[in-house]
């Protein structure tokens, strides 16, 4: 592949005076996991809204496979094949999981009728992939388990033709072996030439399983660095200084020096 | 959990969601009790007055109920999408008023009741306008609605009464499919069957209608979706806005059918009808298992709660209780219902 996914590019956003995102560029390529981390607040959510079209920016460009696209809505940006599985997760509470799987995108009959019967079928099928144990698919969403919920948020997003997944926080409401899923997903979808985008801030995870991290601080991009370059303190230094310690020098580097 | 126990547990959980199967949901349970609660109640006033267990009171409830049952479903529609509309009633005396002017203004009966319930439905629409485009909590918006279709309704007619509309416009809220009448040789006529009412034929169309609207299409799972969470909804690629303006425009024509349907009961276009119809509406939805938060409510449950309503006033001015106290035991059955509907929400 020669072309990125999606290249931000000088995405700004303000709210009144204040710059929430300011001149940030940023690009993923297929199959890369790109770990997005920052304070709260320091503009990461609201970046990863204007990707997934739920936010529109106030100055600066999305390109998606190299030609310029504008989101007004979320369906937009799910045309152009971006996901988003969000920390709230997003589900309708009162309906069931095959609703919530196909909320928006319903499957429809010849007549344009609600064809309840293939959702759940696909619905089963799906989330069977991502939780074998998963049986009660009539019920309503929140008398789900938080893995269950996450995993139908997942199977949402992940269900549909996707090119570009954005996760926020994918895990933070998970156990271990969830969250082990959860890892094992990432790496396969990554395998499919999926591009990732990962919100986290689990420095674990984002070790385990990032190719690049990009660091935001106060709006501002203040790094962005193959994982093999930077250790987890340097990162630590990014997200709280917004810059990286003094005598820092890449670290793969340094270990080639050292033999 | 070892392998060997492995086949026992499922087989547990198997039979306790058996055992569940026989138990109704929380749903179906609220629906269980309203049901209950309306046999109770017509056996009740039964017992207490021999007149109400007649044909004839039968089809007077009917009428009364499917005035109520119209606005209702409007109601359960906006009451699923988390909002309220407190506009039906002001609504319906405009909508009739409408028709009864276009009538009289020479336009054939049948377009003229048309363009009452297409005036229902623009109040509706502009109540929806109102809630999505300028962002005004929908107590607020459809309390202004409420006054202004009221106002309107009463400078457009000075406050007087629109009669002499002829009989065609009595008809469809005066008549009845399938009523058999046998002229006497003293020269009055005997009904011998009275049929069915024509606004009880109207209500059971419009319920299948809107039941199947918000269980088998692609609308009905949107307005459940925005009332369940909006920004979910939003963020999933629902259009909220065009769900709540959806059902907003459905109460406000409902609202203007049942006008119709009223005015031409009384073969009179009365802009004084209506007042606090909104309550027994909203009764109606709460007491059928809608939750005023949101995302819960379906067409039968309003059917059920709209026969409890009708038959409690019915029934009441059937024992001699007079209007005041009336009033009373209403407001305490809404309270009650949305107590019950409180109680059933906690965790």
């Amino acid at each position: 592949m020669t072309r990125p996914l999606v290249e931000l590019i000088d995405i700004e956003k303000h709210f009144g005076g204040i710059r929430a995102v300011d001149r940030v560029s940023l690009d993923l390529w297929p199959g890369e996991v790109v770990g997005v981390l920052g304070h709260n607040g320091a503009g990461k959510s609201c970046l990863m809204r204007i990707l997934s079209g739920a936010m529109t920016p106030s100055a600066g460009e999305i390109r998606v496979n190299g030609s310029p696209a504008s989101f007004s809505s979320p369906n937009d940006a799910r045309a152009a094949g971006i996901e988003t599985i969000y920390q709230t997760l997003a589900l309708a509470d009162h309906l069931d999981a095959a609703a919530n799987l196909f909320l928006g995108r319903e499957l429809k009959t010849r007549f344009g009728n609600l064809d309840d019967a293939r959702m759940l079928a696909e619905a089963r099928t799906v989330l069977a992939r991502l939780n074998p144990n998963f049986k009660n698919l009539r019920d309503p969403v929140s008398s789900l388990s938080g893995g269950q919920r996450q995993v139908i948020a997942i199977a949402r997003a992940i269900y549909f033709d996707t090119k570009i997944l954005i996760m926020d926080e994918p895990t933070a409401a998970l156990g271990p072996s969830e969250t082990a899923m959860v890892a094992d997903l990432i790496r396969q979808l990554r395998d499919e030439g999926i591009g990732i985008f990962l919100v986290s801030h689990d420095m674990h995870d984002v070790f385990e399983l990032c190719d690049r991290v990009v660091v935001m601080n106060k709006g501002r991009l203040v790094g962005a660095h193959a994982i093999h370059e930077v250790s987890k303190d340097d990162v630590l230094s990014l997200i709280v200084k917004g810059e990286l310690p003094a005598d820092w020098s890449a670290r793969n580097l340094m270990a080639e020096a050292a033999q | 959990m070892t392998l060997a126990s492995r086949p026992a547990a499922m087989s547990a959980r198997r039979s306790r969601a058996a055992a569940f199967q026989f138990l109704p949901d929380a749903a179906k349970l609220h629906r269980l009790s309203a049901l209950a609660t309306l046999f109770l109640l017509i056996l009740g006033f039964a017992l207490a007055s021999p007149a109400f267990f007649s044909v004839n009171n039968g089809l007077t409830i009917l009428l009364q109920t499917s005035v109520i049952g119209l606005l209702g479903i409007g109601m359960t529609m906006v009451i699923i999408t988390g909002g309220i509309d407190l506009s039906v009633g002001s609504v319906l005396a405009l909508s009739g008023v409408a028709s009864g002017m276009a009538i009289k203004a020479g336009v054939p009966v049948g377009p003229g009741m048309a363009f009452g319930v297409a005036v229902g439905a623009a109040c509706g629409a502009l109540n929806g306008l109102i809630v999505t485009r300028m962002r005004i909590p929908p107590f607020v918006a459809t309390l202004g609605m409420m006054l202004m279709a009221r106002g309107l309704a009463l400078q457009l007619t000075g406050a007087a009464p629109i009669s002499q509309l002829g009989e065609a416009f009595g008809r469809l809220g005066n008549g009845a499919l399938f009523r058999i009448v046998e002229m006497r040789p003293n020269g009055f006529p005997k009904v011998i069957f009275p049929g069915i009412p024509y606004p009880a034929i109207v209500l059971l169309i419009v319920a299948i209608a809107a039941a199947y609207l918000l269980r088998r299409r692609q609308i009905g799972r949107h307005i459940y979706a925005t009332g369940s969470n909006e920004e979910a909804a939003r963020l999933s690629g629902v259009r909220t806005d065009r769900a709540k303006l959806y059902a907003y425009a459905m109460s406000g024509a409902l609202a203007g059918l049942a006008g119709i349907v009223l005015m031409s009961r009384l073969v009179t276009a009365q802009p004084s009808e209506g007042v606090m119809y909104e309550l027994d509406a909203i009764a109606a939805a709460v007491i059928g298992g809608a939750s005023l938060s949101g995302g819960v409510g379906t067409v039968p449950g309003t059917m059920i709660g709209a026969f409890i309503i009708g038959i409690l006033r019915n029934g009441l001015n059937m024992a001699g209780v007079s209007a005041f106290i009336q009033q009373i035991v209403i407001g305490a059955v809404v309270i009650a219902a949305v107590w019950i509907d409180h109680i059933r929400n906690r965790p």
